[in-house]
C-alpha cells in the first residue's frame, strides 16, 4: 500500500487512513469514514477476537479499550481512532495468560467463548479501578456485557478469583505500549 | 501455554471437574467463528427483507441496485427459484400438513422480514447500500397475527395448501379421561399464553459457500449446530449429491436450538456463491436475526385439573395452540413447541388420565424454532402455575400438593406411554426444601408481611425429555430415525481421536467427551482429541441440540472405544502371558492386576496393533479404530427450580433474592459443565419469564425489533444460582447418562411466577402469560381483595 504523504486523516479514494496504537504496536489501515472501528480492527487488523453481537450498542461483545476506558467498537468510527491506544483482547495475554484467562477457565466463566473478549476487557478495566471488587460490583460493572450461556455465575466467580489471584495489581492491561510489550 | 496442564490428576476421568481444553483459543481471541472466516476473492451478501406482515410482490426493480459500483449481482426469488428448489417442512405423521417456504419470496411474502431479493457485492457495506436501491412495489394484505383466530376460520388464508391456517389438529385421550373430569370432586383451569420468545445467540447465523468451479464441489461453512445433518437436508435443494458437499461448523457463538435447523439462507449463500463464481459471505445482522430467524415458545393453553377433595390429582387435560408464525421451520416444523407442551403434561405426577389436543397455527410473524425446553417450558409454565392456584384455593401448601401426587423413583410410563428411566422425583424436592430452609421461609414471609414487604418462594419441579434419540423423538411425538456415530482411532503412538456427529457449541464436548474415552481405553486426557464440525473429518451425525449428546454421543464412543479396548486387551495379555481378562488399562498403562511390575504403555500396545507383526494376536485385523452408532433410548432427567422473590407492590418490580436447583441428570461426565448447562438454563428461564419477548402489533409490525426492545437479562438481573445434585443413573443408558441442558429453561419460568403468586397471595393473584411485567404486577396488586388504601 503507498503510504499517504499527507497528514492523518486525509481522504484518498473515499478512504482514510488511519493509524493507532493496536495492543502496543503501531498500525495502520485504511478506512472509508463510515466504517466501524470494530470492522476496521477484525477486517483491516486482522484482530478477529473483537467479536459483534448486535452493531447497535446493546450486547457489550465488541468491547476494546480505546487510551484504557472500555468503549463499544460497534458505535465508534475507526476514524475516530486516529492516534488511540486500543487494546483488544488479543493484547491481554503478555506470554502467559492474563490473571483473568486464567480465571475464566478454573471457574467455567465460558462456554460458547462468544462474549468473553468484551467480557475479559470490561473486567479487567474493574479490576484496574477496583482491585477487590464485591460480587455486587462485578455484577454492576459488567452489567453492560450480555453472556446468552453462563447465566454469568461462572463469569462473577472468575472475577473474583482473579481479583484474589492478584488480578488487580498484576492485571495492568495493555493500556500502553510497554504494558503490551 | 498455560503453566498447569488443564486436567486434574486423577486419571479416572467421567465425574470429575476437569477444567475445559477448548478454552484457551476463547480465551486469547483465538475463537475462529463464522465471520472470521475470510477466502480469497470472497463477495459479501446482504438481503432485501420485507418491510410488510403479508403483501403480494407486484414488481421488483434490481437495476439500480445492480448499476451500483461494487455490486456484483441483485438475484430476486424468480431467479433463485430457478437455481435450487424451495423448502418443505414435513413430519412422517398422517395428520401433520406439509409446509413449502420459498428460498426467497417470489410471489408473496408473509412476515416482516422475510427475504425478498439478495445483493451480493464487494463489501458487506457495499451489499446493504446496493439493498437500499432495490425498489419493490407491494399490495398489501391483511395480517393475522393471533393463533386462535389464525385457526378461526375467519382469518386470511397464508399458504393456499393449508386450509385454516392450520398445520396440524392432534387429539390424545386416555378412554377413562372425561368420565375422571365429570365425577371429580374438583376441576380447576386456566388459560395460560407464554410469551413468544426467541433463543437469541449472542452470535448471530452466518454462511461462508465456496462452489470450486474446478472440482465443482462445495465447501461451505455455516454457523449451525448440525453440520451433517444440514448438509442431508440441503444437498436436494442444491442439486448436488452429499459427496460433493462439505459443511463445517466453525466456533458457534450459541444456538440454544435455533441453529439445529435448516434455513433458506443456507441454501441461497451457496447457490449465489455458485452463480457469481466466487466465494460469499453472508453473516446475519441482529435486526434480521430478530425479525427473520425463529421465535420460540409462543402457545395458548387451556390446563385442567381434576382433583379430589384431599388434593389428588385425578385427571389432567389440556389445549394447546401454538403459534408457528409464518413457516414450518426446517425440518421439526411448527409443532416443535405445542407438541412437546401436550406431550409432557403429565410431567413427575402419577395421573393415568390424561387428555390434549394441540393446533399449530399459522401467522403472520417470523417462523419458529427450537429454543432450550421447546414446548416443556410453556406447557410446564401452564400446569405449575395452575398447580400453584389449586394449592392455594384447596388451601394446601404447594409444595405438599406436588409431593403428594408425585411419581415414586421408580421407571414409570406416563399415561401416554412416555417411559421415565427413573429419577429422585419427591427426593429432589425435599432436598430443595432442605435447602432454602422451606418452613423457616414461611415463618420469615409472614414476619416480612407484617412490615408490608411481599416476598414469595416459588417451587417448580420439573422431568426433561432429553435425549433425542428414536425412542425420546417417537415419545414427544416426533417419529422419525435419530442415532449419532462416532468413531474412536488409537493413533500407532498411543494417542486418541474421537470423531463424532455430535457439534460442540459452548457445552464444552472437547472435554467431557474426551473424558469418556480416555476412561474407557486407560488413556490420559490429554491423549485424546475430540474432532467435531467438519463432514470431511466426523463420521455422519444428526448434531447437537435436545440434550442428547453425553447419552448418544457419549453412548457411541463407549461402545466404539470398547470395541478399541478389547484389541489392546488381546495384545497386552498376549505380551503379558496372561488371560485379557486380568489386564487393567489405566492412565496410560495396561497392568496385570494385582501385578504392578507386569505393566506396559498403552502406546508401546498400540505400536504393535499397527507395526507388530507376530506380536499382534493372531488373526487381529491391523489398526486399531471403530466405528460405532448408538440411538439412546428415551431419558428423563428430573430435577427442581426454586425461587425466592421479592416484589414492589409500589413499582411492580421482581427482585431475584435465590435461585437454588437441584439436578439429577444420571451419571455426569463432568460437574463443572453440567452446573454451566444449569446456570445458562435457568438464566434464560429467568429472560423469559420477567423479560423476554418478541412483540407484534396488530398489523404483524413487529415491535421488538432491536436488543433495547428484546431484552436480554444482564448480570444484575440474574443472581448466584446454587446447583445441587442428585446421581440417579439411567438403567437403560449406556454409561448411565441421562440427556441435560433444558431443565432449568424448562423449570425455572414456572418458579419465578410461582413465587411471586406467592409473594402476592394477600392479594390472591392468578398470573397467565409470561413476561411478567412490572406493569402486571401492578395490575395484580390493584385488582386484588388487599388492595391497599390508596396513597393520597
Ligand atoms: S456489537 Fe457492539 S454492543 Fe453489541
Ligand atoms: S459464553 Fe456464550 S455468550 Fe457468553
Amino acid at each position: 500500500m503507498k503510504r499517504d504523504d499527507n497528514h492523518d486523516g486525509a481522504i484518498v479514494d473515499g478512504e482514510i487512513e488511519v493509524r493507532l496504537q493496536v495492543n502496543g504496536a503501531s498500525r495502520r489501515g485504511r478506512a472509508e469514514p463510515r466504517m466501524l472501528l470494530a470492522d476496521f480492527l477484525r477486517q483491516e487488523l486482522v484482530l478477529t477476537g473483537t467479536h459483534l453481537g448486535c452493531e447497535h450498542g446493546v450486547c457489550g461483545a465488541c468491547t476494546v479499550l480505546v487510551d484504557g476506558a472500555p468503549v463499544r467498537s460497534c458505535l465508534m468510527l475507526a476514524v475516530q481512532a486516529q492516534g488511540a491506544d486500543v487494546t483488544t483482547v488479543e493484547g491481554l495475554a503478555n506470554g502467559e495468560l492474563h490473571p483473568l484467562q486464567q480465571a475464566f477457565n478454573e471457574k467455567h466463566g465460558l462456554q460458547c467463548g462468544f462474549c468473553t473478549p468484551g467480557m475479559l476487557l470490561s473486567a479487567a478495566v474493574l479490576l484496574e479501578e477496583n482491585p477487590a471488587p464485591s460480587s455486587e460490583e462485578i455484577r454492576e460493572h459488567l452489567s453492560g456485557n450480555i453472556c446468552r450461556c453462563t447465566g454469568y455465575v461462572g463469569i462473577v466467580e472468575a472475577v473474583q478469583a482473579a481479583a484474589q489471584a492478584g488480578g488487580g495489581a498484576e492485571a495492568s492491561v495493555a493500556t500502553t505500549p510497554a504494558a503490551a510489550s | 501455554m498455560a503453566a498447569e496442564p488443564m486436567t486434574v490428576r486423577s486419571p479416572q476421568y467421567v465425574g470429575a471437574r476437569v477444567l475445559r481444553v477448548e478454552d484457551k483459543k476463547y480465551l486469547l481471541g483465538r475463537g475462529r467463528y463464522l465471520d472470521d472466516v475470510v477466502l480469497p476473492a470472497m463477495a459479501h451478501a446482504a438481503f432485501v427483507r420485507s418491510p410488510h406482515a403479508h403483501a403480494l410482490i407486484k414488481r421488483v426493480d434490481v437495476s439500480a441496485a445492480k448499476a451500483l459500483e461494487g455490486v456484483v449481482a441483485v438475484l430476486t426469488g424468480e431467479e433463485l427459484a430457478e437455481l435450487g428448489s424451495a423448502f418443505v417442512t414435513e413430519l412422517q405423521r398422517p395428520d401433520v400438513l406439509s409446509v413449502t417456504k420459498p428460498l426467497l419470496a417470489t410471489d408473496k411474502v408473509r412476515h416482516v422480514g422475510e427475504a425478498v431479493a439478495i445483493v451480493i457485492a464487494e463489501s458487506r457495506y457495499l451489499a446493504e447500500d446496493g439493498c437500499d436501491l432495490v425498489e419493490i412495489e407491494w399490495e398489501l394484505l391483511p395480517a393475522v397475527v393471533d393463533a386462535e383466530e389464525a385457526i378461526s376460520g375467519d382469518a386470511p388464508q397464508l399458504h393456499d395448501d393449508v386450509p385454516n391456517n392450520n398445520v396440524a389438529h392432534i387429539e390424545f385421550a386416555t378412554d377413562g379421561v372425561d368420565a375422571a373430569f365429570a365425577a371429580a370432586d374438583h376441576v380447576f383451569g386456566k388459560r395460560f399464553h407464554c410469551g413468544r420468545s426467541h433463543a437469541a445467540p449472542l452470535e448471530t447465523r452466518g454462511v461462508v459457500a465456496d462452489f470450486d468451479l474446478g472440482t465443482e464441489q462445495l465447501t461451505m461453512w455455516s454457523s449451525t449446530q448440525l453440520p451433517h445433518f444440514l448438509r442431508t437436508l440441503i444437498a436436494p435443494h442444491l442439486g448436488l449429491s452429499e459427496g460433493d458437499i462439505t459443511v463445517i461448523a466453525p466456533d458457534v457463538g450459541g444456538g440454544f436450538g435455533l441453529k439445529a435447523h435448516v434455513f433458506v439462507e443456507e441454501a441461497i449463500i451457496p447457490l449465489v456463491a455458485r452463480r457469481v463464481g466466487r466465494p460469499v459471505k453472508w453473516v446475519e445482522d441482529r435486526i434480521e436475526h430478530l425479525a427473520a430467524s425463529g421465535h420460540a415458545k409462543e402457545i395458548v393453553m387451556d390446563v385442567e385439573i381434576a382433583v379430589s377433595d384431599d388434593g389428588r390429582f385425578q385427571a389432567f387435560r389440556g389445549r394447546y395452540i401454538g403459534d408457528g408464525g409464518a413457516y414450518s421451520g426446517f425440518p421439526w416444523s411448527c409443532l416443535i413447541d405445542p407438541l412437546p407442551a401436550a406431550s409432557l403434561l403429565p410431567s413427575l405426577y402419577d395421573v393415568r388420565e390424561l387428555g390434549y389436543t394441540v393446533d399449530s397455527a399459522l401467522t403472520n410473524k417470523c417462523q419458529t424454532t427450537a429454543y432450550r425446553g421447546p414446548g416443556m417450558h410453556p406447557g410446564h409454565l401452564a400446569r405449575e402455575t395452575l398447580i400453584e392456584d389449586i394449592a392455594r384455593k384447596l388451601k394446601i401448601d404447594p409444595v405438599a400438593l406436588r409431593v403428594k401426587n408425585c411419581i415414586s423413583s421408580e421407571p414409570y410410563v406416563t399415561a401416554n406411554d412416555m417411559h421415565y428411566d427413573g429419577g429422585s422425583y419427591i427426593e429432589s424436592i425435599e432436598l430443595a426444601q432442605e435447602l432454602v430452609d422451606y418452613a423457616g421461609f414461611r415463618r420469615e414471609q409472614l414476619a416480612a408481611r407484617e412490615q408490608g414487604r411481599y416476598i414469595g418462594i416459588g417451587f417448580s419441579p420439573f422431568v426433561e425429555a432429553g435425549t433425542w434419540g428414536s425412542e425420546g423423538a417417537r415419545a414427544l411425538g416426533f417419529p422419525a430415525e435419530f442415532y449419532d456415530t462416532a468413531s474412536v482411532t488409537m493413533e500407532p503412538d498411543g494417542t486418541v481421536t474421537v470423531t463424532t456427529g455430535t457439534f460442540s457449541h459452548g457445552q464444552g464436548h472437547h472435554t467431557s467427551l474426551a473424558q469418556v474415552a480416555a476412561d474407557r481405553l486407560g488413556v490420559r486426557l490429554e491423549s485424546v482429541r475430540v474432532v467435531d464440525g467438519d463432514t470431511s473429518k466426523a463420521t455422519w451425525g444428526a448434531g447437537t441440540y435436545a440434550s442428547r449428546t453425553a447419552t448418544v454421543a457419549g453412548g457411541s464412543i463407549i461402545l466404539a472405544a470398547t470395541d478399541v479396548r478389547d484389541k489392546l486387551l488381546r495384545i497386552a495379555a498376549q505380551m503379558l502371558e496372561v488371560s485379557p481378562d486380568d489386564i487393567e488399562l489405566y492412565d496410560g498403562h495396561a497392568t496385570v492386576t494385582g501385578v504392578p511390575e507386569k505393566t506396559l504403555p498403552i502406546a508401546t500396545l498400540a505400536g504393535i496393533g499397527y507395526f507388530g507383526g507376530p506380536l499382534r494376536p493372531e488373526g487381529q485385523e491391523h489398526t486399531l479404530s471403530a466405528t460405532r452408532y448408538y440411538d439412546a433410548p428415551e431419558t428423563y432427567s428430573n430435577g427442581v427450580v426454586v425461587v425466592i422473590v421479592e416484589v414492589d407492590i409500589e413499582t411492580g418490580a421482581v427482585e431475584l433474592q435465590r435461585v437454588v436447583a437441584v439436578e439429577d441428570c444420571g451419571t455426569m461426565l463432568n460437574p463443572m459443565i453440567v452446573d454451566g448447562q444449569v446456570h445458562g438454563a435457568i438464566a434464560q428461564g429467568i429472560g423469559g419469564a420477567l423479560y423476554e419477548e418478541m412483540v407484534y402489533d396488530d398489523a404483524g409490525q413487529l415491535l421488538s425489533g432491536t436488543l433495547a426492545d428484546f431484552l436480554y437479562p444482564s448480570s444484575m438481573e440474574i443472581p448466584s444460582i446454587e446447583v445441587s445434585h442428585l446421581t440417579t443413573p439411567s438403567p437403560t443408558t449406556e454409561g448411565g447418562m441421562k440427556g441435560m441442558g433444558e431443565g432449568g429453561t424448562i423449570a425455572a419460568p414456572a418458579a419465578v411466577v410461582n413465587a411471586i403468586t406467592d409473594a402476592l397471595a394477600p392479594f390472591e393473584p392468578e398470573i397467565n402469560h409470561t413476561p411478567v411485567r412490572p406493569s402486571d404486577v401492578l395490575a395484580l396488586v390493584a385488582r386484588g381483595p388487599a388492595q391497599r388504601t390508596p396513597k393520597p
